[in-house]
Order: structure tokens, then C-alpha cells, then sequence
């Protein structure tokens, strides 16, 4: 049964390891070159501890080069999972079901129970493999430009790039690719499925990862910048000096900035906090970013593990 | 071995054609004695026909005492039609071709020939000389 | 006839019923099929000529009553699915790994005469070696029934003559039971020893072939001496009637009376769905 998984599948599989291969590539020749360039400031290595070595020269060329690249893998956690649900998940019984194969695959002496289990073992395990690839090689290549700015927690797009989140956001897809192949007994139906059902879970997931956790509190008084870059913003509001929080202080006039300039904004920030305002906001300090790693892929394996048994009850229900 | 062919459209039932296709072919003499019949599976895989409707032909020409199945080997030839044997059956021939070149010289067509042959025939089975 | 007096049955289902979208597929269906013999499955389209097959090989569960295969079943499908980027090799590879038991030397030989060439992919092979591919994959399972699925359809006639002799080759080699579905009956006619009728999801008929054309006579004479004559069915315009009826009896000189050919007797049954030839409460046991 593995040789006749591999045998149907090649293509998904080599399609995908190539591809894993040209990201390795790209992300490997950007790190050296960034790396080249630091080096070429600081021959004798850096003195600070950041990937920029306190330049603010070094900083914005380190910040082009990791911008360029960030903007072809920006799209990369919407897009991967949506890939590997169409070209994985939903032709593993759509294709089956639409040519009639299943009548041959399911006529053989290997049940059909067991035909399912290790079709879908063996490329689940490849495509969770293949997502931890994808978060090592990004985790290697991200501290090149960023180490000591930001862990990559803050960002929600950066945070399901590294850690197990590829991995458990790939599985996911392509367990409801498989189930959606159930669902129309067509591949192409069923890809426009998944495509859609990823998107969904992606944006809800989205919003719920905020309350994985109770979020800390921060009373900031002078300035409404929180001192970690890397912390993930749940909400913020003002507080009046009694400690009521307040949406719309009126203690102090507003102007309305002009063009990029935004001092009337901040002379409206100085008044309130002169006047006795604070500024209280709510986030998840980076220390948390395992614990949200782990909720999120909780989450998508438990859901996975539901469409598989979903997938198995309506393969075995009507085989014909 | 004897080869079979089928008509499919004579309407006689096809075990028939396989039955007069052996006697056809043991008056002829090109089956004799001790010849073997093709296997079941040889005549089916030929002709794509049902193996039951050859081993009801073989069982049909069993019965006549024409052939006998032994089984483990095969069907084989027990006996020829009486008496005429291949020398005796180039005889008549060669007696009844003369007798349609003369048939012929006195200005019958093939139909008269064919009519006077089955009247013939027919007046002879009746005297229960045939 | 020639029909041995008790034959063990390959296939037998009892009160089957098989629902399929909510509708009876199939209903109350309690045949058997004795080994060694070609059996025609025949019914106008949707009478439950496939569900009784993917019930016959398990693809479909009954909602009542049972189906038993006396040892394996292998199945070749309408249309004959393969995977059809696998090069023949692989296919034969795909059966191999798939099955117990698996016949690969005789399949490669079948393959061979037939002049299937191992490394072309299915896709590209031409629609009878398509059915040649698929049938010797299921042949190469050594199996005791073989369901075959309209197996002639969309094959042009020197590719259904190739097909039924790799088939009745099969039989005749090694006492393989076929049930094979078709509606054209003149494909059936020299190969088929067995009949069974579906129509409407109802068992119509399900018998020995040469048993039920003795058991049958085809009528034909005056319309009006055709009332109060149990009929199976009758056709006729004005004063002229054909019926097909039962039994073998002596109607006097005013009808013409000869044995049916199998084409006029399952039509006969089709026409009047009520009326049914079936073994009694025995089976196959005459």
C-alpha cells in the first residue's frame, strides 16, 4: 500500500519537496548576503547583540532586504495550507470518486479501511513534515535580520510561519481537503471548498488566538508606545484619573493632523497625560509564544482528527 | 484437428453447428479414428462461445457413439460413418461427378440438378434403401 | 435439459434490498448463480443491474436481506476505471501489492498474447485494451466470481469478440462464475448460460437459459382467440397477436407456434413487469 501511495501521489509530493527546496535555497542565498553585509560594517563582529548591531545604517539596509523577501512568504501562511488542501487533500478520494477508481482501489484484497488509514498516515506525515521543514527554515533565516527586535510572536503572519503552526495549519487543510473530496465526489468542487473553508478557519483562528490566554495589562503614563516590539497588542484605552476607562477623553482638544505629520496627535497624547490621564493597554508578552503554538495546533489536530474519522464514516458508509 | 466456424446468423443453435461440423468432417474422412477434438477451452477461446455449449456438442456425439471423452486426455474420434471409407467415399464421388457431367450434357441447370438429387434421395429413403 | 438436477451457487442473495439515495435500488432480490456459469444480467437502464453488482462485491452494504460470494469476487466496473497515468506495469505492481493472491505470471503472459505492451501508461491504451487491462487485473486475483459491469459496452465488435474469449477461455480453463450485465442481448446470446432479469429494482427472472427457452413458446394467430390465454405478454395490431406464454400445450391450427430465441423472451418479460419466472423456494434445486 506505501509503494501504490507513492506511486499515486509522486507528483504532489515531488511538486512540494521542490518547492520546499527553492524557498530553502532563497531564504539560504538572502541570509548569506545579509550576513556578508552586516559583516562588511563590522568585520570584527557585532558589539550589541542585534542582528543590526545598534546601526540605524545597517538597520535599514538589513530592513530592505528582509522586507523584499518578506513580501514573496507574507502570503505564505494564507496560501501554503490553501495549496495543500487543493492539490492534497481534495483529490484523494474527489479524483478517486470522479474517475471511478474507487471501484478498483476497493475491490482488492487490502480493506478499505486500511487503504484509507495509510493513505491517509503516510501523506499526512508528509505533509506535517514537510510544514516543520517550512518553520525550520524560516526560523533560521528570520534572526538573520531580526534577532534581537523581535522573536516573530508579535506578528501574527511570522507567528504561523515558525513553531508547529505550519505544520499543524497544513494537516489541518489537507484533512479537510479529504473530506471535501467526500463531500462532491469531484476534485475541483472540492478544492474551491477547502480554498474557502482554510480561508475561513485562517481568519477565525485569527481572532481567537487573543484569548489563548488572558492577556497582561500595562498602565502606561508619558507614552502609548509599549516598551517590546514584540508583544502582541489585544486592546488599549484611556483611563481617567479616577480610573475609569474612557473611549473618547474629552479633557484635552484634538486637532486633526495634516499629511504624515503627527504632532497634533501627540500634543493631544501630552495634554491627556498632564491632565492626570493614563493609557492602559492589554497584550500577550512574547513568553507566551509556545503556549500559543501549542494551543493553536491543538486546535487544528483535534479538528483534523475529526474530518479524518468525518472522511472514514462516509468512505466506508457508501463505497460504491 | 478439426477447426470450427461459426454462422451466427443460420439460426441453428450453435452446439447444432458444432455437432454437424464434426460429422460433416468425419464423411469427408479430414477427421478419422483415434483424431482428438480441440478442448473445450481451445474451441471457446476461438470462437467466444459459452464452454457449455461445446461440452453439450462433445456429450451429443458421445451419445451417437461417435466420439468418447476420456477423461484427463481429452475427446476422441471412436468411429467413421459405416462403411465408407476414404477409397469407397473417392469412388462415389468420382461416380456421382460423372453422373452431373452428363446431367449437365443433357441441359439441367444446377436447380434441376438439385431438385432430381433430393427426389432421388427422398423416393430412396421411403423404399428404406438409404 | 441439461441443467444438473443441484448446483452449488457462487453467488446467492436472499430478500436483498438495496436503498440508494433514499429509493429502493433494489428489493426483495433472492437469486443464485451456480458455479461455472455465464450469467446475463439484463433490465432497461435503472432496473438495480449495478446495485445488485456493488452489493455482489461489497462496495454496497444491504439495507435488507443477505448477499454471499462462495470464495472471492473480483469486479471490473462500467467503464473500466484504471489509474491512468500507471503504465501497465505498475498497474499489474498496484495489483500485486493490493492482493493476497495474485496471479502475475499468467497475467503478463495474457497481456502479452493479446500484444498489450507493459510499458505504455492506461491513459493512452485504446479502449479495448483498456477492457483487456482491467479484466486481466481481475483475473490475475484468481478470483471464483467475476462481476463485469457492461464490460462490452463502448468496445468495437472485434474487441467484444476478444474480450468474451478471454472470458469463456477463463471458464472453460478453471470453472470461473461470471455475472455480466449488458443490454444488447445479441452479445449475450452464445455466451451466456444463465439469465437473470432485473426491472424496476424486482427480480423478473433468474434461471437456466436453455431451461427457460424450452419452458417458454412464442404464439402467434387471431387476436380474439387470444382471451382468457394466460400470456406472460402479448403484442399485436388489430386483428394479429404475439404472445409469449408458459409451458409447452397444443393451441390447434389456428396458431403458429415456435420456441423463442432469448431476445424475444427477455423482452417478453420486460414488457409485463408483474410477471416473473423465478426457482421455487429452493433455489437452484430443480
Amino acid at each position: 500500500m506505501i509503494w501504490v501511495t507513492w506511486r499515486q501521489h509522486r507528483a504532489q509530493l515531488l511538486t512540494t519537496a521542490g518547492f520546499l527546496v527553492l524557498l530553502g535555497l532563497l531564504l539560504l542565498g538572502s541570509a548569506t548576503e545579509a550576513r556578508s553585509y552586516v559583516s562588511g560594517y563590522f568585520p570584527d563582529g557585532c558589539p550589541a547583540g542585534f542582528a543590526h548591531c545598534g546601526s540605524v545604517e545597517v538597520a535599514v539596509g538589513l530592513g530592505e532586504r528582509y522586507d523584499a523577501v518578506y513580501t514573496l512568504f507574507g502570503w505564505m501562511p494564507l496560501v501554503l495550507p490553501a495549496l495543500i488542501g487543493a492539490f492534497w487533500g481534495a483529490p484523494l478520494l474527489g479524483r478517486e470518486y470522479e474517475r471511478g477508481t474507487h471501484r478498483l482501489a476497493w475491490t482488492q484484497s487490502v480493506p478499505v479501511r486500511r487503504w484509507l488509514a495509510v493513505k491517509l498516515g503516510v501523506l499526512g506525515g508528509a505533509v506535517v513534515a514537510g510544514g516543520l521543514l517550512l518553520s525550520l527554515m524560516v526560523s533560521l533565516w528570520r534572526p538573520v535580520f531580526r534577532e534581537g527586535i523581535d522573536s516573530g510572536f508579535g506578528n501574527i503572519g511570522v507567528f504561523n510561519m515558525t513553531g508547529v503552526a505550519p505544520a499543524a495549519w497544513w494537516l489541518y487543510a489537507f484533512a479537510a481537503g479529504g473530506f471535501a473530496g467526500t463531500l462532491f465526489r469531484r476534485t475541483l468542487p472540492a478544492m474551491a471548498l477547502v480554498v474557502a473553508g482554510v480561508a475561513a478557519t485562517m481568519f477565525t483562528l485569527f481572532a481567537l488566538s487573543d484569548h489563548y490566554a488572558p492577556p497582561d495589562r500595562a498602565v502606561l503614563s508619558g507614552t502609548v508606545v509599549l516598551d517590546d516590539p514584540d508583544a502582541r497588542l489585544v486592546g488599549a484605552t484611556w483611563v481617567d484619573p479616577s480610573g475609569r476607562a474612557v473611549d473618547d477623553p474629552a479633557a484635552c482638544e484634538r486637532g486633526l493632523d495634516t499629511g504624515r505629520s503627527s504632532a497634533k496627535a501627540e500634543a493631544w497624547q501630552d495634554c491627556l497625560f498632564a491632565e492626570g490621564y493614563a493609557y492602559a493597554v492589554t497584550y500577550h508578552p512574547p513568553e507566551r509564544f509556545w503556549r500559543f503554538q501549542w494551543t493553536e495546533a491543538g486546535i487544528l489536530v483535534a479538528a483534523s482528527a475529526l474530518l479524518c474519522a468525518l472522511t472514514a464514516r462516509r468512505v466506508l458508509r457508501r463505497r460504491g | 484437428m478439426i477447426e470450427f466456424q461459426l454462422d451466427r446468423g443460420s439460426g441453428v443453435a450453435t452446439y447444432l453447428q458444432l455437432v454437424h461440423q464434426v460429422k460433416h468432417a468425419l464423411r469427408l474422412g479430414t477427421l478419422r479414428p483415434g483424431d482428438q477434438l480441440p478442448t473445450a477451452r481451445e474451441v471457446v477461446e476461438k470462437l467466444a462461445i459459452n464452454p457449455n455449449t461445446v461440452l453439450k456438442a462433445y456429450r451429443e456425439l458421445e451419445r451417437e457413439g461417435l466420439v468418447t471423452g476420456r477423461p484427463g486426455l481429452g475427446t476422441f474420434v471412436e468411429r467413421g460413418f459405416g462403411g465408407a471409407g476414404l477409397a469407397e467415399h473417392t469412388r462415389l464421388r468420382r461416380g456421382l461427378a460423372a453422373w452431373v457431367r452428363e446431367a449437365r450434357d443433357a441441359g439441367l441447370d444446377e436447380e434441376d440438378l438439385r431438385a432430381l438429387f433430393a427426389a432421388v434421395l427422398s423416393d430412396a429413403s421411403r423404399e428404406g434403401v438409404a | 435439459m441439461s441443467a444438473p438436477i443441484l448446483e452449488v451457487p457462487v453467488l446467492e442473495t436472499t430478500g436483498l434490498g438495496v436503498r440508494r439515495r433514499r429509493a429502493w435500488a433494489l428489493r426483495d432480490c433472492s437469486l443464485s448463480v451456480p458455479a461455472g456459469r455465464v450469467a446475463a444480467l439484463v433490465g432497461p437502464n435503472g432496473a438495480g443491474k449495478t446495485t445488485l453488482m456493488l452489493a455482489a462485491v461489497g462496495l454496497l452494504a444491504p439495507d435488507r436481506g443477505h448477499v454471499s460470494v462462495r470464495g472471492t469476487a473480483a469486479f471490473v466496473a462500467q467503464d473500466k476505471p484504471l489509474y491512468e497515468s500507471f503504465t501497465v506495469g505498475e498497474l499489474l505492481e498496484f495489483g500485486r501489492r493490493t492482493n493476497t493472491r495474485w496471479d502475475g505470471e499468467g497475467a503478463r503472459a495474457r497481456l502479452d498474447v493479446l500484444g498489450v505492451p507493459l510499458g505504455r501508461r492506461a491513459g493512452r491504451l485504446s479502449g479495448g485494451q483498456q477492457a483487456q487491462v482491467a479484466i486481466t487485473l481481475a483475473l490475475a486475483r484468481t478470483p471464483d466470481l467475476l462481476v463485469l459491469d457492461e464490460p462490452l459496452a463502448n468496445l468495437d465488435p472485434l474487441a467484444r469478440h476478444d474480450v468474451m474469449r478471454t472470458l469463456m477461455g477463463e471458464v472453460a480453463g478453471r470453472g470461473l462464475t461470471v455475472l455480466l450485465s449488458s443490454h444488447v442481448i445479441a452479445d449475450l446470446e452464445d455466451t451466456c448460460d444463465w439469465l437473470v432479469v432485473l426491472n424496476g429494482g424486482r427480480l423478473q427472472v433468474s434461471g437456466d437459459i436453455d431451461d427457460l427457452l424450452a419452458g417458454h413458446l412464442l404464439l402467434s394467430g387471431p387476436a380474439e382467440a387470444a382471451e382468457g390465454l394466460e400470456a406472460v405478454s402479448a403484442t399485436g395490431t388489430g386483428r394479429h397477436a404475439t404472445l409469449l406464454v408458459r409451458g409447452d400445450r397444443a393451441l390447434g391450427p389456428r396458431w403458429s407456434t415456435r420456441r423463442p430465441n432469448l431476445d424475444e423472451l427477455v423482452m417478453g418479460y420486460l414488457r409485463s413487469p408483474q410477471a416473473a419466472a423465478l426457482p421455487g423456494p429452493a433455489g437452484v434445486a430443480r
